[in-house]
Protein backbone atom coordinates (compact mmCIF):
# COMPACT_ATOMS: atom_id res chain seq x y z
CA UNK A 1 0.00 0.00 0.00
CA UNK A 2 2.89 2.38 0.61
CA UNK A 3 4.73 4.55 -1.90
CA UNK A 4 4.89 2.95 -5.28
CA UNK A 5 8.11 3.33 -7.20
CA UNK A 6 10.87 1.55 -5.42
CA UNK A 7 13.05 1.69 -8.50
CA UNK A 8 14.42 5.12 -9.37
CA UNK A 9 14.80 4.61 -13.10
CA UNK A 10 12.35 2.36 -14.83
CA UNK A 11 10.78 2.90 -18.20
CA UNK A 12 7.12 2.82 -19.00
CA UNK A 13 7.77 -0.15 -21.29
CA UNK A 14 9.20 -2.19 -18.44
CA UNK A 15 5.96 -1.72 -16.48
CA UNK A 16 4.00 -2.94 -19.46
CA UNK A 17 6.31 -5.89 -20.02
CA UNK A 18 5.66 -7.09 -16.48
CA UNK A 19 2.01 -6.17 -16.26
CA UNK A 20 0.60 -7.21 -19.61
CA UNK A 21 1.11 -10.99 -19.50
CA UNK A 22 -0.67 -11.46 -16.15
CA UNK A 23 -3.43 -9.06 -17.16
CA UNK A 24 -3.86 -10.95 -20.40
CA UNK A 25 -4.37 -14.31 -18.69
CA UNK A 26 -6.58 -12.79 -16.02
CA UNK A 27 -8.57 -10.88 -18.60
CA UNK A 28 -9.10 -13.95 -20.76
CA UNK A 29 -10.03 -16.25 -17.88
CA UNK A 30 -11.91 -13.95 -15.52
CA UNK A 31 -12.70 -10.40 -16.62
CA UNK A 32 -13.74 -11.00 -20.19
CA UNK A 33 -16.02 -13.94 -19.29
CA UNK A 34 -17.81 -11.75 -16.73
CA UNK A 35 -18.51 -9.12 -19.40
CA UNK A 36 -19.46 -11.83 -21.85
CA UNK A 37 -21.98 -13.27 -19.39
CA UNK A 38 -23.48 -9.84 -18.91
CA UNK A 39 -23.77 -9.49 -22.69
CA UNK A 40 -25.19 -12.97 -23.23
CA UNK A 41 -27.78 -12.45 -20.50
CA UNK A 42 -29.71 -10.18 -22.89
CA UNK A 43 -29.90 -12.80 -25.62
CA UNK A 44 -31.64 -16.03 -26.30
CA UNK A 45 -29.22 -18.56 -27.72
CA UNK A 46 -28.87 -22.32 -27.80
CA UNK A 47 -25.33 -22.32 -29.18
CA UNK A 48 -26.32 -23.38 -32.69
CA UNK A 49 -28.97 -21.10 -34.17
CA UNK A 50 -28.55 -17.33 -34.49
CA UNK A 51 -28.43 -15.28 -31.31
CA UNK A 52 -31.58 -13.32 -30.73
CA UNK A 53 -31.64 -10.11 -28.71
CA UNK A 54 -34.44 -10.31 -26.15
CA UNK A 55 -33.74 -7.29 -23.96
CA UNK A 56 -34.55 -7.89 -20.31
CA UNK A 57 -36.85 -10.85 -21.04
CA UNK A 58 -34.44 -13.28 -19.37
CA UNK A 59 -34.41 -11.20 -16.22
CA UNK A 60 -38.20 -10.91 -16.19
CA UNK A 61 -38.46 -14.65 -16.65
CA UNK A 62 -36.01 -15.26 -13.83
CA UNK A 63 -37.60 -12.97 -11.27
CA UNK A 64 -41.27 -13.36 -12.16
CA UNK A 65 -41.93 -16.61 -13.93
CA UNK A 66 -39.34 -19.11 -12.76
CA UNK A 67 -40.31 -20.99 -9.60
CA UNK A 68 -37.27 -23.24 -9.84
CA UNK A 69 -35.02 -20.21 -9.71
CA UNK A 70 -36.53 -19.04 -6.44
CA UNK A 71 -36.45 -22.54 -5.02
CA UNK A 72 -32.78 -22.81 -5.93
CA UNK A 73 -32.07 -19.41 -4.43
CA UNK A 74 -33.67 -20.34 -1.10
CA UNK A 75 -31.88 -23.68 -1.12
CA UNK A 76 -28.59 -21.90 -1.74
CA UNK A 77 -29.22 -19.71 1.30
CA UNK A 78 -29.94 -22.74 3.49
CA UNK A 79 -26.84 -24.45 2.10
CA UNK A 80 -24.81 -21.34 2.90
CA UNK A 81 -26.22 -21.13 6.43
CA UNK A 82 -25.37 -24.76 7.19
CA UNK A 83 -21.86 -24.36 5.78
CA UNK A 84 -21.25 -21.18 7.77
CA UNK A 85 -22.42 -22.68 11.06
CA UNK A 86 -20.31 -25.81 10.59
CA UNK A 87 -17.24 -24.04 9.26
CA UNK A 88 -17.06 -20.83 11.25
CA UNK A 89 -18.78 -22.05 14.41
CA UNK A 90 -16.88 -25.32 14.40
CA UNK A 91 -13.64 -23.54 13.58
CA UNK A 92 -14.02 -21.05 16.40
CA UNK A 93 -14.88 -23.71 18.99
CA UNK A 94 -12.06 -26.05 18.02
CA UNK A 95 -9.51 -23.26 17.70
CA UNK A 96 -10.39 -21.99 21.18
CA UNK A 97 -10.21 -25.47 22.65
CA UNK A 98 -6.94 -26.11 20.90
CA UNK A 99 -5.24 -23.16 22.59
CA UNK A 100 -5.96 -24.83 25.96
CA UNK A 101 -4.18 -28.03 24.96
CA UNK A 102 -0.58 -28.48 25.92
CA UNK A 103 0.44 -31.32 23.65
CA UNK A 104 -0.61 -32.67 20.31
CA UNK A 105 -1.66 -29.39 18.75
CA UNK A 106 0.29 -29.98 15.56
CA UNK A 107 -1.12 -33.47 15.15
CA UNK A 108 -4.67 -32.27 15.61
CA UNK A 109 -4.17 -29.44 13.15
CA UNK A 110 -2.94 -31.91 10.56
CA UNK A 111 -5.71 -34.43 11.14
CA UNK A 112 -8.30 -31.72 11.09
CA UNK A 113 -7.12 -30.34 7.77
CA UNK A 114 -7.05 -33.76 6.14
CA UNK A 115 -10.50 -33.63 4.49
CA UNK A 116 -9.60 -30.36 2.74
CA UNK A 117 -6.99 -32.23 0.72
CA UNK A 118 -9.42 -34.76 -0.71
CA UNK A 119 -11.25 -34.23 -3.99
CA UNK A 120 -14.94 -33.49 -3.97
CA UNK A 121 -15.67 -36.53 -6.10
CA UNK A 122 -14.11 -38.78 -3.49
CA UNK A 123 -16.03 -36.98 -0.75
CA UNK A 124 -19.27 -37.35 -2.66
CA UNK A 125 -18.71 -41.10 -3.01
CA UNK A 126 -17.86 -41.36 0.66
CA UNK A 127 -20.95 -39.54 1.86
CA UNK A 128 -23.30 -41.38 -0.45
CA UNK A 129 -22.28 -44.48 1.50
CA UNK A 130 -22.43 -42.79 4.87
CA UNK A 131 -26.02 -41.71 4.25
CA UNK A 132 -27.25 -44.89 2.63
CA UNK A 133 -29.92 -47.10 4.11
CA UNK A 134 -29.50 -50.23 2.03
CA UNK A 135 -26.90 -51.50 2.85
CA UNK A 136 -26.96 -49.61 6.08
CA UNK A 137 -24.46 -46.73 6.19
CA UNK A 138 -22.59 -45.22 9.10
CA UNK A 139 -25.15 -42.59 9.98
CA UNK A 140 -28.17 -44.87 10.07
CA UNK A 141 -26.24 -47.51 11.98
CA UNK A 142 -25.29 -44.88 14.53
CA UNK A 143 -28.90 -43.83 15.00
CA UNK A 144 -29.91 -47.45 15.28
CA UNK A 145 -27.47 -48.02 18.13
CA UNK A 146 -28.57 -44.88 19.89
CA UNK A 147 -32.12 -46.20 19.84
CA UNK A 148 -33.24 -43.47 17.49
CA UNK A 149 -34.58 -45.90 14.92
CA UNK A 150 -37.20 -43.40 13.84
CA UNK A 151 -34.44 -41.20 12.44
CA UNK A 152 -33.15 -43.90 10.14
CA UNK A 153 -33.90 -43.00 6.56
CA UNK A 154 -32.36 -42.77 3.10
CA UNK A 155 -31.05 -39.26 3.72
CA UNK A 156 -30.43 -38.45 0.09
CA UNK A 157 -33.80 -39.48 -1.27
CA UNK A 158 -35.89 -37.95 1.47
CA UNK A 159 -36.97 -34.49 0.28
CA UNK A 160 -36.93 -33.17 3.84
CA UNK A 161 -33.35 -34.10 4.63
CA UNK A 162 -31.56 -34.04 1.31
CA UNK A 163 -30.59 -30.36 1.39
CA UNK A 164 -29.00 -30.64 4.83
CA UNK A 165 -27.39 -33.91 3.78
CA UNK A 166 -25.62 -32.37 0.78
CA UNK A 167 -24.59 -29.25 2.74
CA UNK A 168 -22.94 -31.04 5.63
CA UNK A 169 -20.04 -32.57 3.66
CA UNK A 170 -19.05 -29.16 2.33
CA UNK A 171 -19.05 -27.80 5.88
CA UNK A 172 -17.16 -30.84 7.16
CA UNK A 173 -14.52 -30.54 4.45
CA UNK A 174 -13.35 -27.01 5.16
CA UNK A 175 -13.78 -26.65 8.93
CA UNK A 176 -10.10 -27.48 9.36
CA UNK A 177 -9.02 -24.74 7.00
CA UNK A 178 -10.89 -22.01 8.86
CA UNK A 179 -9.90 -23.47 12.19
CA UNK A 180 -6.23 -23.05 11.25
CA UNK A 181 -6.68 -19.44 10.33
CA UNK A 182 -8.61 -18.57 13.49
CA UNK A 183 -6.20 -20.55 15.62
CA UNK A 184 -3.26 -18.60 14.21
CA UNK A 185 -5.09 -15.38 15.00
CA UNK A 186 -5.88 -16.50 18.56
CA UNK A 187 -2.23 -17.28 19.18
CA UNK A 188 -1.39 -13.71 18.23
CA UNK A 189 -3.55 -12.25 21.00
CA UNK A 190 -1.04 -10.62 23.38
CA UNK A 191 -0.60 -12.70 26.51
CA UNK A 192 -0.29 -9.60 28.70
CA UNK A 193 -3.83 -8.59 27.80
CA UNK A 194 -5.20 -11.99 28.76
CA UNK A 195 -3.20 -12.21 31.93
CA UNK A 196 -4.29 -8.75 33.02
CA UNK A 197 -7.91 -9.71 32.45
CA UNK A 198 -7.51 -12.93 34.43
CA UNK A 199 -5.96 -11.02 37.32
CA UNK A 200 -8.98 -8.76 37.26
CA UNK A 201 -11.07 -11.87 37.75
CA UNK A 202 -12.50 -12.15 34.26
CA UNK A 203 -14.28 -15.42 33.55
CA UNK A 204 -13.42 -17.48 30.50
CA UNK A 205 -16.47 -16.17 28.76
CA UNK A 206 -15.67 -12.49 29.33
CA UNK A 207 -12.07 -13.20 28.43
CA UNK A 208 -13.32 -14.53 25.13
CA UNK A 209 -15.93 -11.89 24.32
CA UNK A 210 -14.08 -8.85 25.62
CA UNK A 211 -10.44 -9.62 24.78
CA UNK A 212 -9.92 -12.44 22.37
CA UNK A 213 -12.75 -11.98 19.93
CA UNK A 214 -12.33 -8.22 19.46
CA UNK A 215 -8.67 -8.85 18.87
CA UNK A 216 -9.22 -11.39 16.11
CA UNK A 217 -12.10 -9.48 14.52
CA UNK A 218 -10.16 -8.47 11.36
CA UNK A 219 -9.26 -12.10 10.72
CA UNK A 220 -12.82 -13.14 11.57
CA UNK A 221 -14.12 -10.76 8.89
CA UNK A 222 -11.72 -12.22 6.31
CA UNK A 223 -12.70 -15.77 7.23
CA UNK A 224 -16.40 -14.94 7.09
CA UNK A 225 -15.96 -13.45 3.63
CA UNK A 226 -13.98 -16.48 2.48
CA UNK A 227 -16.50 -18.95 3.85
CA UNK A 228 -19.44 -17.02 2.43
CA UNK A 229 -18.05 -16.65 -1.07
CA UNK A 230 -17.04 -20.30 -1.04
CA UNK A 231 -20.46 -21.31 0.24
CA UNK A 232 -22.21 -19.35 -2.48
CA UNK A 233 -20.14 -21.04 -5.17
CA UNK A 234 -20.74 -24.52 -3.75
CA UNK A 235 -21.45 -26.88 -6.61
CA UNK A 236 -19.46 -30.10 -6.78
CA UNK A 237 -20.92 -32.02 -3.88
CA UNK A 238 -24.64 -31.40 -4.50
CA UNK A 239 -24.14 -31.88 -8.23
CA UNK A 240 -22.34 -35.18 -7.75
CA UNK A 241 -24.46 -36.59 -4.94
CA UNK A 242 -27.98 -35.77 -6.05
CA UNK A 243 -27.72 -33.58 -9.16
CA UNK A 244 -30.21 -31.27 -7.47
CA UNK A 245 -32.79 -33.96 -6.82
CA UNK A 246 -35.05 -35.51 -5.82
CA UNK A 247 -37.15 -33.04 -7.76
CA UNK A 248 -35.62 -29.67 -7.02
CA UNK A 249 -35.12 -30.24 -3.32
CA UNK A 250 -31.33 -29.90 -3.34
CA UNK A 251 -31.02 -27.63 -6.38
CA UNK A 252 -28.67 -24.69 -5.83
CA UNK A 253 -28.35 -21.67 -8.09
CA UNK A 254 -25.03 -23.00 -9.33
CA UNK A 255 -26.33 -26.46 -10.23
CA UNK A 256 -29.42 -24.92 -11.82
CA UNK A 257 -27.24 -22.60 -13.89
CA UNK A 258 -25.03 -25.50 -14.94
CA UNK A 259 -27.96 -27.63 -16.04
CA UNK A 260 -29.59 -24.72 -17.86
CA UNK A 261 -26.36 -24.17 -19.76
CA UNK A 262 -25.14 -27.68 -20.48
CA UNK A 263 -28.24 -29.86 -20.34
CA UNK A 264 -30.88 -27.52 -21.78
CA UNK A 265 -28.22 -25.56 -23.77
CA UNK A 266 -29.99 -22.32 -22.95
CA UNK A 267 -26.82 -20.20 -22.85
CA UNK A 268 -28.64 -16.87 -22.64
CA UNK A 269 -30.74 -17.74 -19.64
CA UNK A 270 -27.85 -19.53 -17.94
CA UNK A 271 -25.80 -16.34 -18.26
CA UNK A 272 -28.63 -14.40 -16.65
CA UNK A 273 -28.44 -16.73 -13.65
CA UNK A 274 -24.63 -16.35 -13.61
CA UNK A 275 -24.96 -12.60 -13.48
CA UNK A 276 -27.32 -12.98 -10.55
CA UNK A 277 -24.81 -15.21 -8.75
CA UNK A 278 -22.06 -12.61 -9.20
CA UNK A 279 -24.30 -9.82 -7.91
CA UNK A 280 -25.32 -12.04 -5.00
CA UNK A 281 -21.65 -12.57 -4.06
CA UNK A 282 -20.84 -8.88 -4.26
CA UNK A 283 -23.88 -8.00 -2.16
CA UNK A 284 -22.95 -10.66 0.41
CA UNK A 285 -19.40 -9.33 0.76
CA UNK A 286 -20.65 -5.77 1.02
CA UNK A 287 -23.17 -6.80 3.66
CA UNK A 288 -20.56 -8.62 5.75
CA UNK A 289 -18.20 -5.65 5.65
CA UNK A 290 -21.04 -3.29 6.51
CA UNK A 291 -22.36 -5.34 9.43
CA UNK A 292 -19.08 -6.46 10.99
CA UNK A 293 -17.22 -3.19 10.53
CA UNK A 294 -20.11 -1.18 11.95
CA UNK A 295 -20.28 -3.40 15.00
CA UNK A 296 -16.56 -2.88 15.49
CA UNK A 297 -17.02 0.87 15.51
CA UNK A 298 -19.96 0.81 17.88
CA UNK B 1 -5.95 -20.56 28.77
CA UNK B 2 -2.19 -20.32 28.68
CA UNK B 3 -2.48 -18.40 31.93
CA UNK B 4 -3.66 -21.50 33.76
CA UNK B 5 -0.63 -23.49 32.73
CA UNK B 6 1.33 -21.12 34.91
CA UNK B 7 4.83 -22.63 35.39
CA UNK B 8 6.87 -19.72 34.08
CA UNK B 9 5.15 -17.02 36.18
CA UNK B 10 7.49 -14.71 38.06
CA UNK B 11 8.20 -16.46 41.39
CA UNK B 12 8.26 -13.35 43.60
CA UNK B 13 4.68 -12.44 42.90
CA UNK B 14 3.38 -15.99 43.14
CA UNK B 15 4.97 -17.24 46.35
CA UNK B 16 2.48 -15.75 48.80
CA UNK B 17 -0.52 -16.88 46.76
CA UNK B 18 0.67 -20.37 46.09
CA UNK B 19 -1.68 -22.34 48.39
CA UNK B 20 -4.80 -20.81 46.90
CA UNK B 21 -3.21 -21.17 43.50
CA UNK B 22 -2.97 -24.88 44.03
CA UNK B 23 -6.57 -25.19 45.06
CA UNK B 24 -7.70 -23.19 42.09
CA UNK B 25 -5.88 -25.49 39.77
CA UNK B 26 -8.43 -28.24 40.14
CA UNK B 27 -11.20 -26.45 38.32
CA UNK B 28 -9.18 -25.61 35.22
CA UNK B 29 -8.17 -29.26 35.10
CA UNK B 30 -11.79 -30.25 34.79
CA UNK B 31 -12.15 -27.69 32.07
CA UNK B 32 -9.09 -28.99 30.31
CA UNK B 33 -10.23 -32.60 30.50
CA UNK B 34 -13.58 -31.59 29.11
CA UNK B 35 -12.07 -29.70 26.23
CA UNK B 36 -9.71 -32.56 25.57
CA UNK B 37 -12.62 -35.00 25.33
CA UNK B 38 -14.51 -32.61 23.10
CA UNK B 39 -11.54 -32.16 20.78
CA UNK B 40 -11.07 -35.92 20.59
CA UNK B 41 -14.72 -36.37 19.66
CA UNK B 42 -14.52 -33.73 16.95
CA UNK B 43 -11.31 -35.18 15.57
CA UNK B 44 -12.93 -38.60 15.41
CA UNK B 45 -15.87 -37.21 13.47
CA UNK B 46 -13.41 -35.50 11.19
CA UNK B 47 -11.09 -38.41 10.58
CA UNK B 48 -13.19 -41.54 11.02
CA UNK B 49 -14.87 -41.31 7.60
CA UNK B 50 -11.44 -41.36 5.99
CA UNK B 51 -10.29 -44.33 8.02
CA UNK B 52 -13.53 -46.07 7.12
CA UNK B 53 -12.90 -45.32 3.46
CA UNK B 54 -9.55 -47.05 3.68
CA UNK B 55 -10.89 -50.04 5.60
CA UNK B 56 -13.73 -50.48 3.14
CA UNK B 57 -11.28 -50.58 0.27
CA UNK B 58 -9.81 -53.71 1.88
CA UNK B 59 -13.12 -55.47 2.52
CA UNK B 60 -14.53 -58.24 0.42
CA UNK B 61 -17.60 -57.25 -1.55
CA UNK B 62 -19.82 -59.62 0.34
CA UNK B 63 -18.63 -58.34 3.68
CA UNK B 64 -19.41 -54.81 2.54
CA UNK B 65 -22.89 -55.58 1.27
CA UNK B 66 -24.12 -57.43 4.32
CA UNK B 67 -22.01 -56.47 7.30
CA UNK B 68 -22.28 -53.83 9.96
CA UNK B 69 -20.47 -50.79 8.51
CA UNK B 70 -18.61 -50.08 11.75
CA UNK B 71 -17.29 -53.61 12.13
CA UNK B 72 -13.72 -54.42 11.24
CA UNK B 73 -13.44 -56.31 7.97
CA UNK B 74 -13.76 -60.08 8.44
CA UNK B 75 -10.91 -60.62 6.03
CA UNK B 76 -8.57 -58.30 4.20
CA UNK B 77 -8.19 -58.39 0.45
CA UNK B 78 -6.23 -56.47 -2.17
CA UNK B 79 -8.55 -57.68 -4.87
CA UNK B 80 -10.44 -54.39 -4.90
CA UNK B 81 -7.28 -52.60 -5.90
CA UNK B 82 -6.75 -55.00 -8.78
CA UNK B 83 -10.32 -54.39 -9.96
CA UNK B 84 -9.86 -50.63 -9.52
CA UNK B 85 -6.90 -50.65 -11.88
CA UNK B 86 -8.78 -52.81 -14.37
CA UNK B 87 -11.87 -50.59 -14.48
CA UNK B 88 -10.19 -47.25 -14.91
CA UNK B 89 -6.96 -45.81 -16.19
CA UNK B 90 -5.75 -44.51 -12.85
CA UNK B 91 -2.15 -44.00 -13.95
CA UNK B 92 -3.29 -41.88 -16.86
CA UNK B 93 -5.60 -39.84 -14.60
CA UNK B 94 -2.84 -39.17 -12.12
CA UNK B 95 -0.47 -38.12 -14.90
CA UNK B 96 -3.08 -35.74 -16.32
CA UNK B 97 -3.76 -34.19 -12.95
CA UNK B 98 -0.03 -33.76 -12.55
CA UNK B 99 0.32 -32.02 -15.92
CA UNK B 100 -2.56 -29.66 -15.23
CA UNK B 101 -1.35 -28.86 -11.72
CA UNK B 102 2.19 -28.20 -12.91
CA UNK B 103 1.08 -26.10 -15.86
CA UNK B 104 -1.26 -23.97 -13.82
CA UNK B 105 1.29 -23.53 -11.03
CA UNK B 106 4.00 -22.38 -13.41
CA UNK B 107 1.66 -19.75 -14.85
CA UNK B 108 0.46 -18.65 -11.43
CA UNK B 109 3.93 -18.28 -9.95
CA UNK B 110 5.55 -16.59 -12.93
CA UNK B 111 2.69 -14.23 -13.78
CA UNK B 112 1.94 -13.59 -10.12
CA UNK B 113 5.51 -12.49 -9.47
CA UNK B 114 5.50 -10.31 -12.57
CA UNK B 115 2.27 -8.54 -11.68
CA UNK B 116 3.34 -8.03 -8.08
CA UNK B 117 6.68 -6.66 -9.28
CA UNK B 118 4.94 -4.18 -11.56
CA UNK B 119 2.44 -3.13 -8.89
CA UNK B 120 4.64 -3.09 -5.83
CA UNK B 121 8.17 -2.44 -7.03
CA UNK B 122 7.96 -0.57 -10.33
CA UNK B 123 4.78 1.29 -9.46
CA UNK B 124 2.57 3.20 -11.87
CA UNK B 125 -0.29 5.61 -11.72
CA UNK B 126 -3.22 3.22 -12.07
CA UNK B 127 -1.84 0.56 -9.74
CA UNK B 128 -4.77 0.99 -7.32
CA UNK B 129 -7.21 0.30 -10.13
CA UNK B 130 -5.30 -2.81 -11.21
CA UNK B 131 -5.29 -4.11 -7.64
CA UNK B 132 -9.05 -3.58 -7.55
CA UNK B 133 -9.49 -5.50 -10.79
CA UNK B 134 -7.63 -8.44 -9.34
CA UNK B 135 -9.73 -8.32 -6.18
CA UNK B 136 -12.81 -9.11 -8.28
CA UNK B 137 -11.33 -12.51 -9.09
CA UNK B 138 -11.19 -13.45 -5.42
CA UNK B 139 -14.85 -12.67 -4.78
CA UNK B 140 -16.49 -13.85 -7.97
CA UNK B 141 -17.46 -17.54 -8.20
CA UNK B 142 -15.72 -19.60 -10.84
CA UNK B 143 -19.00 -20.77 -12.36
CA UNK B 144 -19.47 -17.41 -14.06
CA UNK B 145 -16.71 -18.31 -16.51
CA UNK B 146 -18.11 -21.67 -17.60
CA UNK B 147 -20.54 -20.64 -20.33
CA UNK B 148 -18.39 -17.87 -21.86
CA UNK B 149 -15.24 -20.00 -21.84
CA UNK B 150 -17.10 -22.94 -23.33
CA UNK B 151 -18.23 -20.71 -26.21
CA UNK B 152 -14.81 -19.11 -26.64
CA UNK B 153 -12.98 -22.43 -26.54
CA UNK B 154 -15.31 -23.83 -29.17
CA UNK B 155 -14.50 -20.83 -31.37
CA UNK B 156 -10.72 -21.24 -31.13
CA UNK B 157 -10.66 -25.04 -30.90
CA UNK B 158 -9.41 -25.24 -27.35
CA UNK B 159 -12.14 -27.53 -26.04
CA UNK B 160 -10.84 -30.84 -24.78
CA UNK B 161 -7.21 -29.78 -24.22
CA UNK B 162 -4.98 -29.41 -21.19
CA UNK B 163 -4.97 -25.67 -21.77
CA UNK B 164 -8.74 -25.47 -21.45
CA UNK B 165 -8.35 -26.52 -17.81
CA UNK B 166 -5.10 -24.69 -17.09
CA UNK B 167 -6.23 -21.23 -18.26
CA UNK B 168 -9.21 -20.74 -15.93
CA UNK B 169 -7.56 -22.55 -13.01
CA UNK B 170 -4.54 -20.26 -13.27
CA UNK B 171 -6.64 -17.19 -13.95
CA UNK B 172 -8.82 -17.60 -10.89
CA UNK B 173 -5.87 -18.39 -8.61
CA UNK B 174 -3.76 -15.50 -9.86
CA UNK B 175 -5.26 -12.74 -7.64
CA UNK B 176 -4.45 -14.52 -4.37
CA UNK B 177 -0.90 -15.19 -5.58
CA UNK B 178 -0.44 -11.55 -6.56
CA UNK B 179 -1.57 -10.41 -3.12
CA UNK B 180 0.81 -12.80 -1.40
CA UNK B 181 3.74 -11.69 -3.56
CA UNK B 182 2.81 -8.02 -3.13
CA UNK B 183 2.70 -8.25 0.63
CA UNK B 184 6.10 -9.93 0.57
CA UNK B 185 7.68 -7.40 -1.83
CA UNK B 186 6.59 -4.64 0.50
CA UNK B 187 9.23 -5.85 2.94
CA UNK B 188 12.18 -5.89 0.55
CA UNK B 189 14.04 -2.71 1.55
CA UNK B 190 14.29 0.07 -0.98
CA UNK B 191 18.05 0.23 -0.48
CA UNK B 192 18.51 -3.20 -2.05
CA UNK B 193 17.05 -1.91 -5.27
CA UNK B 194 18.87 1.41 -5.15
CA UNK B 195 22.21 -0.30 -4.76
CA UNK B 196 21.49 -2.54 -7.73
CA UNK B 197 20.35 0.44 -9.78
CA UNK B 198 23.58 2.28 -9.07
CA UNK B 199 25.46 -0.74 -10.35
CA UNK B 200 23.64 -0.21 -13.60
CA UNK B 201 21.06 -3.02 -13.36
CA UNK B 202 17.78 -2.31 -15.13
CA UNK B 203 14.32 -3.49 -14.03
CA UNK B 204 14.63 -6.83 -15.87
CA UNK B 205 17.95 -7.78 -14.32
CA UNK B 206 16.80 -6.70 -10.90
CA UNK B 207 13.70 -8.88 -11.27
CA UNK B 208 15.75 -11.87 -12.37
CA UNK B 209 18.65 -11.47 -9.98
CA UNK B 210 17.09 -10.01 -6.84
CA UNK B 211 13.32 -10.21 -6.64
CA UNK B 212 12.82 -13.70 -8.03
CA UNK B 213 15.42 -15.50 -5.91
CA UNK B 214 14.20 -13.72 -2.78
CA UNK B 215 10.62 -14.87 -3.41
CA UNK B 216 11.36 -18.55 -2.96
CA UNK B 217 9.49 -18.94 0.33
CA UNK B 218 6.41 -17.22 -1.00
CA UNK B 219 6.59 -19.41 -4.10
CA UNK B 220 6.41 -22.52 -1.93
CA UNK B 221 3.38 -21.13 -0.12
CA UNK B 222 1.61 -20.20 -3.33
CA UNK B 223 2.29 -23.55 -4.99
CA UNK B 224 1.19 -25.62 -2.00
CA UNK B 225 -2.04 -23.76 -1.43
CA UNK B 226 -3.02 -23.67 -5.08
CA UNK B 227 -2.11 -27.28 -5.70
CA UNK B 228 -4.81 -28.50 -3.32
CA UNK B 229 -7.48 -26.71 -5.28
CA UNK B 230 -6.12 -27.39 -8.75
CA UNK B 231 -5.37 -31.07 -8.18
CA UNK B 232 -8.94 -31.57 -7.05
CA UNK B 233 -10.66 -29.36 -9.61
CA UNK B 234 -13.83 -30.95 -10.86
CA UNK B 235 -15.93 -28.28 -12.48
CA UNK B 236 -13.60 -27.03 -15.23
CA UNK B 237 -12.45 -30.50 -16.14
CA UNK B 238 -16.02 -31.76 -16.20
CA UNK B 239 -17.15 -28.93 -18.47
CA UNK B 240 -14.30 -28.71 -20.96
CA UNK B 241 -12.87 -32.21 -21.21
CA UNK B 242 -14.55 -35.11 -22.96
CA UNK B 243 -11.91 -37.57 -24.13
CA UNK B 244 -10.72 -40.36 -21.82
CA UNK B 245 -7.09 -39.51 -22.54
CA UNK B 246 -7.30 -36.12 -20.88
CA UNK B 247 -9.39 -36.99 -17.85
CA UNK B 248 -7.96 -35.89 -14.53
CA UNK B 249 -8.43 -37.77 -11.27
CA UNK B 250 -11.83 -36.34 -10.30
CA UNK B 251 -13.27 -37.26 -13.70
CA UNK B 252 -11.56 -40.63 -13.72
CA UNK B 253 -13.25 -41.51 -10.44
CA UNK B 254 -16.63 -40.91 -12.00
CA UNK B 255 -16.01 -43.78 -14.41
CA UNK B 256 -16.59 -46.12 -11.50
CA UNK B 257 -20.27 -45.39 -11.63
CA UNK B 258 -21.32 -48.13 -14.00
CA UNK B 259 -24.35 -48.49 -16.20
CA UNK B 260 -27.70 -47.87 -14.44
CA UNK B 261 -25.85 -46.05 -11.67
CA UNK B 262 -24.68 -49.35 -10.24
CA UNK B 263 -21.43 -48.91 -8.41
CA UNK B 264 -18.76 -51.41 -7.50
CA UNK B 265 -18.22 -49.75 -4.13
CA UNK B 266 -15.24 -51.60 -2.78
CA UNK B 267 -13.31 -51.11 -6.03
CA UNK B 268 -14.38 -47.47 -6.12
CA UNK B 269 -13.10 -46.92 -2.62
CA UNK B 270 -9.85 -48.60 -3.59
CA UNK B 271 -9.58 -46.20 -6.52
CA UNK B 272 -10.32 -43.26 -4.25
CA UNK B 273 -7.55 -44.41 -1.93
CA UNK B 274 -5.09 -44.65 -4.81
CA UNK B 275 -5.94 -41.22 -6.16
CA UNK B 276 -5.81 -39.34 -2.87
CA UNK B 277 -2.44 -40.87 -1.98
CA UNK B 278 -0.12 -38.55 -3.97
CA UNK B 279 -1.54 -35.33 -2.57
CA UNK B 280 -1.92 -36.86 0.86
CA UNK B 281 1.76 -37.81 0.93
CA UNK B 282 2.81 -34.34 -0.15
CA UNK B 283 0.50 -32.92 2.48
CA UNK B 284 1.80 -35.09 5.27
CA UNK B 285 5.42 -34.41 4.38
CA UNK B 286 5.01 -30.69 3.87
CA UNK B 287 2.10 -30.04 6.19
CA UNK B 288 4.01 -27.50 8.24
CA UNK B 289 4.77 -25.37 5.23
CA UNK B 290 1.26 -25.85 3.90
CA UNK B 291 -0.38 -24.92 7.19
CA UNK B 292 1.79 -21.83 7.41
CA UNK B 293 0.86 -20.94 3.88
CA UNK B 294 -2.84 -21.26 4.51
CA UNK B 295 -2.59 -19.20 7.68
CA UNK B 296 -0.60 -16.39 6.13
CA UNK B 297 -2.73 -16.47 3.00
CA UNK B 298 -5.83 -15.57 4.93
CA UNK B 299 -4.41 -13.20 7.50
CA UNK B 300 -2.74 -11.16 4.82
CA UNK B 301 -5.37 -11.50 2.10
Amino acid sequence: MQSNRMLPNRSRTSVLVFLLPPLLLYGAAVLFPILQSLFLSFFSWNGISDMEFVGVDNYVRMFVADDIFWRAFLNALVYLAICLVLQLGGALVVASLLTSLRRGRELIKTLYLLPAVISTVAIAFLFVRIYSLEPVGLLNQLFHWMGLGSLERPWLSDVNTVLAAVSAPEGWRFTGLYMLIIYAALLAVPKELEEAAVLDGASRWTLFTKIRFPYIRPVWITTTIMATTYGLRGFDIPYLMTNGGPGQSSELLTTYMYKTAFTSTDFGYASTISVFIVVECLVAVGLILFLLKRKADA
Amino acid sequence: MITQTAPPTPPAAVVPVRPSGKRRRRRPDLFRTLSRVLIMLIVIVQVYPLAWLFLTSLRTEQDFATGDPFALPSSLTWENYARAFETGDLGRNILNSFIVTMGANILIVLLGMMAAYAIQVLGFRLSKLVRGLFLIGIIVPVQIALVPLFIDYAAVNLLDTYLSMIIPLAGFSLPMAIYLFCSFYEYIPKETYEAASLDGAGPYRIFGLITMPLSLNTVVTVVLVNSIFIWNDFIFANTFVLSEDLKTIPLGLQNYIGAMGKVDWTATFAAVCVTITPLLLVFLVLNKAMIQGLESGATKG
